[in-house]
C-alpha cells in the first residue's frame, strides 16, 4: 500500500510545532522516527492531513544530566538511549529495552518518547520508565505541563496528551542509595520481535539488605503498560526470601489482565509474567549480593 | 556422454555469484523496478468472502474514476480455465478472473489499469460487487464430511472435494504386517506456511501494435507462463514473449501463471498500453500460494532387529480452493514417503483435498517435507522403542547405491550412509545423546530429494532443458539458455559447468538466460531442485558438440594421429598427449568459420531424462543434527547448533552449497518453530512481518556442515540437487532435540513454547 498524501511541515522549535498541531487540530501528526506513525498511514490506521516532524529542531535529541535528573529529548533514538553511559549506568532496564525494541534500523530511528507516545502496551521501553517513575514534559501552545508516566497512557493507541499536546522530554530522576533494576523480555517467537510479556523490576535496598522500594511493571498484558501495585507493596521492607519472591511473582501474575490473539494465549502470557517477574527479582538479588 | 579430459579447474571452485555484486549494491532491476513511457498501474480485486456466488458486478464508478483506463471483470475474458498439469485438464480448475462463484477469500475479480497507483488503488475500493454467500468449509475434516458444499460443483466428476487421488502399491503391506515384530502407527498434523520470498510478484507486459505481448514477469518458470498465457488469452504462444527479470526468491511459489500477469496482459491488449502490476507483502500473505498443511497418518513394521519391513503411509493434502501444484505434490508426497529406508512392501494412499482457503501450490521440497516430518519423527519413535541408537536404525535400513522402488524409482548414487557416519562423528553424537546437561537436546532429522522430475505432466513437446552455444574467434563465447535464476545461482553454476567443459574462464562466456522467443524450447522451468542436473545436461550436450568441431580443427592443424585425445583448458585446444600441438580457442573458432566459409559457429544442446522411473533421474540424501536448549520455564526453543552431512554429488560451487544449507536452515527453523498463518473464516490475519514470523539472522544457530562427494552417473560432471532437499530434515532434527530435551514429541507443527509448557504440564 502506498503512503496517502500529507503535507509535511518542519518547525524549528517545539513551540511552533505545538502550534501547528494545534492548528490541524485533530488532523495533524507529530513525527519522529516514523517508524511507527509511517507504518499506521501505510496500512490507513492512521490518516493525518499534516505531518509534523520534529527533525529540525536544535537540542530535541538531546540526552542530558543534571546533579539530580536525566532528560531525555523528543527525538533522542533507542540506539542513543541505549548506548548512552549515563542510561546504562543509572537506568540499566532502560537501556536494555532500548536496546532489545525491534531492529537496528529501527533503532536507529525510531525514539524512546515516540515508542511511550505510541502508547502500544508492547513498548519495550514502557515498564522500565514505569519502574523509574519517569515524568512527560508536555507542551501546549499555552506553555508546559508535567504528566507522570504512571498517568500517560491511557488505553491501547491512547494517551494523556489532549489537542495540540506533545511530549518534549522524559525526565528521571538519579536514584539516590543502592537500586537494582532490569528489563526482562520473552519474545519466544524470533529474537526479532515484539514482546508478548516485557517485565521491569526496580529494588531499592537498605544497609540491612531489606527493600526500601520497589517498582513492578508488566507489559503486553493490559491495555497499557502498568506497575503491579499489590506486588510492589508485598516487598517493601522484606528480606528477598525465595519464598517471596515466588509470592510476588503469583500475584504480578494476577495483576496482569491478558488477551488471546495471534501471538500468545492469555493463559501463557499470564503464567510467563510470574516467570518473568521472578527473574527480574533473581537477577536485583545477584547484582545486590 | 564423454567429457572434457583436462582436470576440473572450474567445477568445484567457490566462484562467487555472477549476480551477487549488482544485488548487493541494489543495482539489479527487479520488475517492480521497471517503468516504460506510458505505462499505466494495475491493481487487483480479490474476493473478499470464501464461497460465494457472483450475483453481481458493477463497475461504472471505477470506470468514471478520473485516470482509470479500463477496468476487467471475467465477463470480458475468454473464460478459459488453466493449470499446470495439461496432460489432465479436468484438474485445471482457475479462471484468471472469476466468472460466476469465488471460492476463496483473495480469488481474483476484477482488474484496473489507470495511470497511477494511487488511482488504480482508489477505483478498486469503488466497484461494486455483490455476493450470495455460500457455506464454506475451511478444514480437510469438513471439507470430507456428508453434506460439505462441493467446491467445484462445476465439475461433474467429482461427487466429493477430493480433487485427486494417489495410489503406491509395492509388495504386499498387510501379509507383512502379520510378520512384524513391532508395529508403530502415528498420525500427525503439518501446517500451511509461506514462501516468504523477498520480491512480491510483480509483471509488466508492453503490447505491441499486431496483438503481441512481451512480458517481465517474476515467474521460475518463464516457458510455462508463455503456454499458459497464451491458452487463456486465446491467442499464439508465438505471440508471447516471456523475460525473466532478475527474481527475488520464489520457492515453489512463483511457477503458475498467476490472474495478474493475465490481467496484465489482457489490460495491455485493450488499452494498447503497457501495464504494471506490483503486489503488496499484505496481498502476498493474503492471497498467495502457500506449503500444503497436511493430514498424514503412517503405520510402519520392524523386525525385532530393528529391520523395516512394510509402511502403509496415507496423506490428505489440504489444497485450498483450487489445485495448483497440489496434485504433483500428492504424487511427490508418496514417492518421498517410501523414500530414504528400503520398505519392501510399500503402501501409499494421497487425497487431494479442496477447502475454501488460498490454495497451496510447491513450496521447497514439495510434498517432502510433510512426508519426511513424519517418516523421521516416526523414525526417532521407534529406535526409542526399540531401544537402538536412532542412527544405528537408519543405517540398518538405509537405501544405498542400486536400490529400486519398484514402480517408482531407482537410486543411482547415495551417499545416506557416509552422510550419518560424517554426522554422528561431526556432532559426537552418541556422547551426546546418551548424556546431556538439563533442558538441552540432541535430535536428527534425514532427507532425500530428487534431482527434478521426469514426468511430463505439463505435456510440453519440447526437451525438458536445452541451450544454445555460439563461439567466437576472440576467444569467448555466449550461452543461451531458457533455465530461470531466481536467485538460486543456476547462471552461476551453467557458466561453470560450460566453462569447465570447454576450459575457458568464465568471465568469457556471456549468458543470456530465459527469454522465451530468443533462448531455444524449451525449459520447464526452476522448480523440483531440476535445473543444474538438467540444464547442466543440456549445456554438456552442446559443449561435448563444440569439442567436437573445434577438435577437428586441431586434428587438421597439427595433422593429429587419430589416437590422440584432444583437450580443452587455460583458453586452449590441444593435443592432450603433446600440449605443445595446440592453439587458443579463438583461433580454433576462427578456423572453423573459414572452414565453414563464414558460418557462425553455434550449437545446441539438449536433455530429456527418457526410462528412468518415473520420478526423478537422481537422489540426493543428506543427514542433521540439530542442538537445542529449551526454556522449561517458557518454552522457548534456542537452536544451538545445526550439522549437516550431505551428499549432492559433485559439489561444483562450494559457496553457493553453502548458501543453500544455509537459507534451507532458515526456513526449515522457520517451519519447525515459528511461522503459521493465522486464520479465521477463510481469512488469513497475519499479513506482515510483524506477526507472520520468519527467523531472523539473530535467530540463526552454528553451522557446521560436510559435503559427501558422490559422483551421479545422471548427473552433469557426477551433480545432483543441493536446493530442496536441505529445507527438509531440519524440522524433524529440532523436533527430536525437543523431545530428547523436555520429553515432548510433536505431532502438530509448529512447536511453540506454549504446547512445549502445555505437554510437560507447566502450563
Amino acid at each position: 500500500m502506498s503512503l496517502p498524501k500529507f503535507t509535511y511541515c518542519e518547525p524549528k522549535t517545539l513551540e511552533e510545532a505545538a502550534l501547528k498541531l494545534a492548528e490541524y487540530d485533530g488532523r495533524a501528526r507529530i513525527v519522529a522516527g516514523g517508524t511507527d506513525l509511517l507504518l499506521g498511514m501505510r496500512r490507513g490506521i492512521a490518516k493525518p492531513e499534516v505531518v509534523i516532524s520534529l527533525a529540525r529542531i536544535a537540542g530535541a535529541n538531546a540526552i542530558v544530566a543534571s546533579a539530580t535528573e536525566l532528560r531525555i529529548g523528543a527525538m533522542a533514538t533507542l540506539a542513543e538511549v541505549a548506548q548512552h553511559p549515563l542510561v546504562q549506568q543509572h537506568f540499566p532496564a532502560l537501556a536494555c529495552a532500548a536496546a532489545v525494541t525491534g531492529t537496528v534500523q529501527i533503532r536507529n530511528m525510531g525514539t524512546v518518547v515516540g515508542n511511550i507516545c505510541n502508547a502500544s502496551p508492547s513498548a519495550d521501553t514502557a515498564t522500565p520508565l514505569l519502574i523509574y517513575d519517569a515524568k512527560m514534559i508536555v507542551v501546549a501552545p499555552g506553555g508546559e505541563r508535567t504528566v507522570a508516566l504512571a498517568e500517560f497512557f491511557r488505553g491501547p493507541g491512547k494517551t494523556a496528551l489532549t489537542q495540540g499536546e506533545l511530549v518534549k522530554e522524559i525526565v528521571l530522576k538519579l536514584p539516590s542509595g543502592t537500586t537494582r533494576s532490569n528489563y526482562q523480555k520473552l519474545s519466544p517467537r524470533s529474537k526479532v520481535d515484539i514482546a508478548i510479556v516485557g517485565v521491569s523490576a526496580l529494588l531499592a535496598f537498605s544497609e540491612t539488605g531489606a527493600i526500601r522500594r520497589a517498582r513492578i511493571a508488566i507489559g503486553s498484558v493490559a491495555p497499557v503498560p502498568k506497575r503491579a501495585l499489590e506486588a510492589e507493596n508485598m516487598l517493601e521492607g522484606c528480606q528477598l526470601t525465595p519464598e517471596v519472591i515466588a509470592a510476588v511473582a503469583a500475584v504480578a501474575a494476577k495483576e496482569a489482565a491478558p488477551i488471546t490473539d495471534m501471538r500468545a494465549s492469555e493463559d501463557y502470557r499470564r503464567s510467563m509474567v510470574a516467570v518473568l517477574t521472578r527473574r527480574a527479582l533473581q537477577q536485583n538479588q545477584r547484582e545486590q549480593q | 556422454m564423454s567429457q572434457n579430459n583436462s582436470a576440473m579447474k572450474v567445477v568445484g571452485q567457490s566462484i562467487p555469484r555472477i549476480d551477487a555484486p549488482i544485488k548487493a549494491t541494489g543495482k539489479a532491476r527487479y520488475t517492480g523496478d521497471m517503468k516504460l513511457p506510458g505505462m499505466l498501474y494495475g491493481k487487483m480485486l480479490f474476493s473478499s468472502v470464501p464461497h460465494a456466488s457472483i450475483v453481481r458486478i458493477d463497475v461504472s464508478k471505477a470506470l468514471a474514476l478520473p485516470g482509470v483506463k479500463d477496468v476487467i471483470v471475467g465477463k470480458d475474458t475468454p473464460g478459459i480455465k488453466f493449470g499446470n498439469w495439461r496432460l489432465f485438464p479436468a484438474t485445471q480448475d482457475e479462471l484468471p478472473l472469476a466468472i460466476d462463484k469465488v471460492r476463496f477469500i483473495g480469488d481474483a475479480v476484477a482488474a484496473v489499469a489507470a495511470i497511477s497507483q494511487d488511482i488504480a488503488d482508489e477505483a478498486i475500493g469503488l466497484i461494486e460487487v455483490e455476493y450470495a454467500p455460500l457455506p464454506a468449509v475451511y478444514t480437510i475434516e469438513d471439507s470430507l464430511a456428508a453434506g460439505a458444499p462441493l467446491i467445484h460443483d462445476e465439475n461433474k466428476e467429482l461427487t466429493n472435494n477430493i480433487s485427486l487421488d494417489r495410489k503406491i502399491d509395492v509388495g504386499d503391506v498387510d501379509a507383512a504386517f502379520a510378520t512384524a515384530d513391532y508395529v508403530r502407527e502415528d498420525t500427525v498434523f503439518v501446517h500451511a506456511v509461506s514462501h516468504a520470498y523477498m520480491e512480491p510478484c510483480a509483471v509488466l507486459v508492453e503490447p505491441d501494435t499486431e496483438g503481441r505481448l512481451t512480458i517481465w514477469t517474476s515467474t521460475q518458470t518463464p516457458y510455462i507462463v508463455q503456454c499458459l498465457l497464451a491458452s487463456t488469452l486465446a491467442i499464439p504462444e508465438n505471440h508471447v514473449r516471456v523475460v525473466k527479470p532478475y527474481i527475488g526468491g520464489g520457492f515453489g511459489g512463483k511457477m503458475e501463471l498467476r490472474p495478474w500477469d493475465f490481467c496484465a496482459s489482457l489490460l495491455a491488449r485493450r488499452t494498447g498500453r503497457p501495464v504494471r502490476f506490483v503486489l503488496t507483502r499484505v496481498e502476498e500473505f493474503e492471497v498467495g500460494r502457500r506449503r500444503h498443511g497436511m493430514k498424514i497418518r503412517s503405520k510402519v513394521a520392524f523386525k525385532k532387529d530393528g529391520t523395516l519391513i512394510a509402511k502403509d503411509f496415507e496423506a490428505y493434502l489440504d489444497g485450498g480452493a483450487y489445485n495448483s501444484m497440489g496434485p504433483t505434490a500428492t504424487f511427490l508426497c508418496g514417492n518421498f514417503g517410501a523414500m530414504l529406508y528400503r520398505y519392501p512392501n510399500y503402501r501409499y494412499r494421497g487425497h487431494h483435498v479442496y477447502t475454501n482457503k488460498p490454495p497451496a501450490g510447491a513450496m521447497r521440497g514439495f510434498g517432502a517435507p510433510q512426508a519426511l516430518y513424519l517418516s523421521e519423527t516416526q523414525m526417532n519413535i521407534a529406535a526409542e522403542e526399540l531401544g537402538i541408537d536412532p542412527i544405528e536404525l537408519r543405517l540398518k535400513n538405509a537405501m544405498v547405491t542400486g536400490d529400486v522402488i519398484e514402480g517408482v524409482t531407482r537410486i543411482s548414487s547415495a551417499g545416506f550412509v557416509e552422510s550419518l557416519h560424517k554426522v554422528a562423528e561431526m556432532t559426537n553424537w552418541k556422547e551426546k545423546r546418551a548424556s546431556l546437561a538439563p533442558n538441552k537436546g540432541i535430535g536428527i532429522g534425514c532427507y532425500s530429494f530428487i534431482s527434478g522430475g521426469v514426468f511430463n505432466w505439463f505435456n510440453t513437446q519440447y526437451n525438458f532443458a536445452s541451450c544454445e552455444i555460439r563461439a567466437y574467434s576472440d576467444g569467448t563465447a555466449h550461452l543461451l539458455t531458457m533455465a530461470a535464476d531466481i536467485g538460486q545461482g543456476s547462471d552461476t553454476v551453467l557458466r561453470q559447468i560450460m566453462a569447465q567443459d570447454l576450459g575457458l574462464d568464465p568471465e568469457q562466456i556471456r549468458l543470456t538466460a530465459a527469454d522465451v522467443t530468443m533462448t531455444p524450447k524449451a525449459d520447464l522451468g526452476t522448480w523440483g531442485s531440476r535445473v543444474t542436473l538438467m540444464n547442466g545436461n543440456a549445456v554438456l550436450d552442446a559443449t561435448q558438440k563444440m569439442r567436437a568441431e573445434l577438435a577437428k580443427m586441431v586434428s587438421l592443424r597439427f595433422n593429429l594421429n587419430v589416437i590422440h585425445e584432444v583437450a580443452f583448458a587455460d583458453g586452449r585446444v590441444f593435443a592432450k598427449a603433446q600440449p605443445a600441438k595446440g592453439i587458443s580457442f579463438g583461433e580454433a573458432v576462427t578456423m572453423w568459420v573459414k572452414a565453414n566459409r563464414g558460418e557462425e559457429l553455434v550449437v545446441r544442446g539438449h536433455y530429456t531424462p527418457r526410462d528412468l522411473g518415473l520420478t526423478s533421474p537422481a537422489y540426493s540424501f543428506g543427514a542433521q543434527v540439530a542442538e537445542v536448549e529449551v526454556d522449561p520455564e517458557t518454552g522457548v526453543v534456542t537452536v544451538e547448533k545445526v550439522s549437516t552431512a550431505h551428499d549432492c554429488g559433485t559439489v561444483i560451487n562450494p559457496l553457493a552449497v553453502e548458501g543453500q544449507l544455509e537459507g534451507a536452515i532458515q526456513m526449515g527453523l522457520g517451519y519447525a518453530l515459528c511461522e503459521q498463518f493465522v486464520m479465521r473464516d477463510g481469512k488469513t490475519l497475519n499479513t506482515t512481518f510483524l506477526d507472520y514470523k520468519v527467523p531472523a539472522a539473530e535467530d540463526m544457530p552454528a553451522i557446521a556442515s560436510a559435503a559427501i562427494e558422490t559422483y551421479e552417473p545422471q548427473g552433469p560432471l557426477g551433480a545432483k540437487e543441493a536446493g530442496e532437499g536441505l529445507a527438509i530434515p531440519t524440522a524433524p532434527a529440532v523436533s527430536d532435540a525437543v523431545w530428547h530435551a523436555t520429553g515432548y514429541r510433536c505431532k502438530d507443527l509448529p512447536i511453540t513454547p506454549e504446547k512445549i509448557l502445555r505437554a510437560t504440564g507447566k502450563l
